[in-house]
């Protein structure tokens, strides 16, 4: 059985990808879901089921909110929807990401010791 | 107000999430049919991708939760179910821990009431005891030095607001009503001040009535105030009569007030000390105690009064030399009294029980897991994570505790009242709050503390132990009776012979205890006790101011109990065996060296009438007893009693050497040397006695000892009215067995006693329930296997050699760490001890012999059991 680190790569992370999906249009989970593998060309070993515990999260701090709704295929679903302050958060989350990011690969870029 | 919105809303919540996960697995499933998937097969891949349903629904749902709570509830609610689905087990751990936690309980409240809670006056730890030290020999009294050095501390410290002197004294009531003799003390006019206690009624005393001279003034008690003087409030102003003088009460302090250091005291009047006694710097009467300054620490205090009485050294070498006043807070001075060391030592034995019953219980948890192993294989299965089942485990154990303590608690409030109805009325008085001992908060906070602490520490290891799964495994096997692994059989082991090896150390400790006290019971006093009554008396100085009076009253006493019937003999001193009267003086052996400066010897001094020693039975060494001849006003006799003789005169013959006594420097004739007596403690060691004639020595102070035939209710009556018909105003003492007396000195070591037996036979049943616990676990485990040995031919006797072997070794080893632990744990009892070494050979030897054998026969019910096993029925049971 995999535990939560491995599914959730680094804590906040998967929280940052749903985020940043959402930010360009809203989507019901299933679609975010297929969104998040697809568009990392399946590099990512995400459970699906561990999009949900996060979407919770995300709605208890009300970065997100959610509606229910009618999908492209005609189902009954629940879409969600980055609010004002998720924007905000994501923003803060990304550079900061950058910024760990830009180290990390300053300290393994070869060549200097 | 949001969190009971969120709470009422949470139901729809859960219910959406499910429903999104529901409608998520449904398009998942469309979408892998649509592609051409069998939608069976859909199904279970849209399942695979999507991960665990339930573990996902169940972080989702936590998400809203209060953290950790609410699962804790779950898990409580879970817990009380199983607790109640195994009732045997959870009956044996919950009676288990009750007794242990319950022991602790009760002893504990002992210690917060005596030793924690600070004593019943305001700012309580700013009174400090003084006492007096001889930094040379080593010895400390309670007494201060000398009146003088008193007076000059007094003058010269700054580190006490107040100081203030008391002795214990008993008076002479008469008048409204029978005489009565009541108990209290000569206190300083500032003693109820520095002590910070307030009179109920009028006043307490001031500086002027403190003087020798001064009118006479009293205090009375609520308790003499309401049974002498039916609560009239007009006895404030109003007259006495104390030794046949007339006091003016102004006041009456409160029954809640309590100086346990005088015990009972119903009557208080001013110390007055005389201006002889204000300049005697030889000897002193009276203990002392003050109330700091605030801010002065105990050992500044120590300090001053250090630097005062080596100035007072160097000015008065004569008396002074290596004298000091030690300074000691009053709750530790209290609590040295009575009943502190058998306090500490129950405390330290009830420790020891609770860990085996811990111990006990955590087995019980062990082995009862074993059989839960399928039911946590199938919960891991579903998704439970090691660390949940863990929780799970231990919340399940702390529960246990939980009950187990509550349980506890009113099995220690049932020993409280046990203990304080062991305490007899007579030594009430020098206990703090008079023995009473509530349960209280401070009580209840230690019982829940160690009830959780226990059940968290000995939870632990099985939920440690249990929560490591092997699902594949457990949920293969066919019987789902997994052994469990093979470390949890050893941790059980483990326990087991720790908690011989515990009770073992609890058994010896007790087992010394116990007989300590019958061999302090059982040695002579050095008098016949047996039907011997007592009746003490002090004559009042003003009515029987001449030696001819005293001594006409004791001969007039002596001749009308020599009268009464039943009487087979009789006698008088000036002090008895646990009267409470005493009195020393200085003595010195003629023809010897005289002592160097501040070298002084002491021995107790008894004025007895004639037939005294016969009438006792207190037997003649050498030499012979008094006559009628010593009771001329000439004939200078002395008794001598054998440690006397034997430091004084250790290679010659004592009969015929001159001693010199008393302020007069008396010198007298030794004529007899009798044994030694105990004269206040069943333990005490022999100290130096010399005896009189009480006819050349008549004393104020008297105790009258009669012996009758057989003890008749009638007797005490008989001789109080002797003593009334010679003076009809004398109060007398309750005329009581001297047997009886002997009891209640004693009553502290017999109420530890009770104690250790009792705890005793708690550690003993306690471990041997433990080995028969794992030994019957072990042999229900191991039927399977003791059917295929039986099957190809083992005898039922080896089977039964087999598993009595096995436990026996775990008992053996158990006990042998178990003595030498005890060999360095019953070192501080020395202390304690009478005339048994803490490393008695018999107890070491005796204790393990009888624990084995116990063990063994605890072994032998398992061991039957297995022996029967049928084969047929053990290989078909599966």
């Amino acid at each position: 059985m995999k535990n939560r680190e491995q599914r959730d790569l680094f804590p906040g992370a998967l929280e940052m990808m749903i985020l940043r999906t959402l930010k360009r249009q809203p989507r019901h989970g299933y679609a975010l879901a297929l969104h998040i593998k697809r568009t990392s060309n399946d590099l990512l070993q995400i459970e699906e089921g561990s999009l949900y515990p996060a979407l919770q999260r995300l709605l208890k701090e009300e970065l997100v909110k959610a509606e229910w709704g009618i999908s492209s295929t005609s189902r009954r679903v629940r879409i969600y929807k980055l609010t004002a302050k998720g924007a905000k958060h994501l923003e803060h989350e990304v550079s900061r990401f950058e910024k760990m990011l830009d180290g990390i690969t300053r300290v393994l870029a070869p060549g200097e010791s | 107000m949001m969190w009971l919105k969120r709470l009422f809303s949470r139901r729809r919540l859960y219910g959406e999430l499910s429903e999104e996960i529901r409608e998520h697995l449904e398009e998942k499933i469309e979408e892998l049919v649509a592609g051409g998937m069998s939608r069976k097969e859909a199904a279970y891949a849209a399942r695979r991708e999507f991960g665990n349903v339930t573990l996902v629904e169940e972080d989702g749902r936590e998400v809203w939760q209060w953290p950790s709570i609410e699962s804790l509830i779950a898990d409580v609610r879970y817990g009380l179910r199983m607790l109640r689905k195994s009732r045997g087990f959870t009956a044996t751990a919950v009676l288990t821990l009750a007794l242990g936690i319950g022991a602790n309980t009760a002893i504990f409240s002992y210690i917060n009431a005596w030793m924690i809670k600070p004593l019943p006056y305001p700012q309580a730890d700013r009174l400090m005891v003084v006492v007096s030290h001889d930094t040379k020999k080593g010895w400390t009294r309670n007494s201060v030095t000398s009146t003088a050095d008193f007076i000059d501390f007094q003058k010269q410290n700054t580190s006490f607001e107040q100081t203030t002197g008391w002795a214990g004294w008993n008076f002479n009531l008469t008048g409204d009503g029978p005489p009565t003799l009541v108990e209290g003390g000569r206190v300083g006019w500032n003693y109820f001040e520095t002590l910070g206690a307030k009179p109920m009624l009028g006043r307490t005393f001031i500086p002027d009535e403190d003087r020798a001279g001064a009118e006479h003034v009293a205090v009375l008690s609520q308790g003499l105030w309401q049974s002498r003087f039916a609560s009239d409030p007009r006895i404030v102003g109003g007259n006495i009569t104390i030794g046949g003088e007339s006091y003016t009460v102004v006041g009456v302090m409160p029954g809640t007030f309590q100086f346990p250091l005088m015990g009972i005291a119903n009557l208080w009047t001013p110390l007055a000390l005389t201006d002889k006694e204000r300049t005697d710097r030889g000897r002193s009467w009276f203990s002392a105690f003050g109330r700091l300054k605030p801010g002065v620490t105990l050992e500044q205090a120590g300090a001053e009064s250090a630097a005062i009485f080596a100035r007072l050294e160097s000015q008065f070498p004569q008396t002074n030399t290596n004298l000091t006043l030690l300074v000691s807070s009053m709750t530790d001075e209290i609590g040295k009294e009575e009943g502190t060391t058998q306090v500490m030592i129950s405390f330290a034995i009830v420790g020891l029980i609770l860990l085996i019953a811990c111990a006990n219980v955590a087995n019980l948890m062990l082995a009862r897991a074993t059989g839960r192993t399928k039911e946590f294989a199938v919960r891991g299965a579903l998704g439970a994570t090691r660390s949940r089942l863990a929780r799970q485990l231990l919340t399940e154990s702390l529960l246990l505790f939980f009950v187990g303590g509550v349980a506890g608690m009113f099995f220690g409030f049932w020993g409280i009242r046990w203990i304080e109805s062991q305490i007899p009325d007579h030594i009430r008085g020098y206990l703090v709050n008079y023995g009473h001992v509530d349960l209280d908060v401070t009580t209840l906070a230690f019982t829940l503390g160690i009830t959780m602490l226990c059940g968290l520490v000995f939870g632990l290891a099985p939920a440690f132990e249990n929560s490591k799964l092997d699902v594949n495994r457990t949920l293969k096997e066919a019987s789902g009776q997994a052994s469990g692994s093979k470390r949890g059989a050893r941790l059980r082991r483990i326990f087991v012979a720790a908690e011989i090896a515990l009770a073992v150390v609890v058994l010896i400790s007790t087992t010394l205890l116990v007989k300590s006290f019958l061999i302090s019971v059982r040695s002579s006093p050095g008098y016949n006790p047996a039907n011997v009554m007592v009746a003490q008396l002090a004559l009042p100085k003003t009515k029987y101011a001449q030696e001819w009076q005293l001594r006409r009253f004791s001969e007039d006493v002596l001749a009308r109990i020599q009268a009464l019937p039943q009487v087979v003999s009789f006698g008088a001193a000036s002090s008895v065996p646990y009267g409470g009267f005493g009195q020393a003086v200085e003595v010195e052996a003629v023809g010897k060296p005289a002592p160097q400066p501040g070298e002084r010897f002491g021995a107790r001094f008894t004025a007895v009438s004639t037939n005294y020693f016969s009438a006792m039975q207190i037997g003649l060494v050498k030499g012979r007893l008094f006559n009628s001849a010593d009771e001329q006003a000439n004939s200078p006799s002395v008794i001598i009693n054998q440690t006397f003789a034997r430091q004084f005169w250790p290679d010659e013959d004592p009969i015929g050497q001159k001693l010199q006594f008393g302020e007069r420097r008396t010198v007298r004739t030794i004529v007899g040397v009798v044994r030694d007596i105990k004269m206040y403690y069943l333990r005490e060691r022999p100290e130096r006695q010399m005896y009189v004639p009480l006819a050349q020595f008549p004393s104020g102070t008297l105790g009258f000892v009669v012996r009758t035939t057989a003890n008749s209710a009638a007797m005490p009556t008989a001789i109080r009215d002797a003593i009334w018909a010679v003076d009809r105003d004398q109060p007398v003492s309750s005329v009581e067995p001297l047997e009886m007396l002997m009891v209640i000195q004693d009553a502290g070591n017999r109420v530890l006693t009770k104690l250790m037996v009792f705890f005793g036979a708690l550690a003993m049943f306690l471990g041997v329930i433990g080995i028969y616990g794992v030994m019957a676990h072990l042999v229900s485990q191991r039927t399977h296997e003791i059917g295929i040995r039986t099957a190809l031919g083992a005898s039922p006797g080896r089977v039964m050699g087999m598993v009595i072997g096995q436990g026996m070794k775990l008992a053996s080893i158990g006990v042998a760490v178990g003595v030498l632990c005890a060999l360095g744990v019953t070192r501080p009892l020395a202390t304690v001890l009478y005339q048994v070494a803490p490393n008695d050979p018999l107890t070491f030897i005796a204790v393990p012999i009888v624990f084995a054998g116990v063990a063994a026969v605890a072994c032998c019910i398992p061991a039957r059991r297995a022996m029967r096993v049928d084969p047929l029925v053990a290989l078909r049971y599966e």
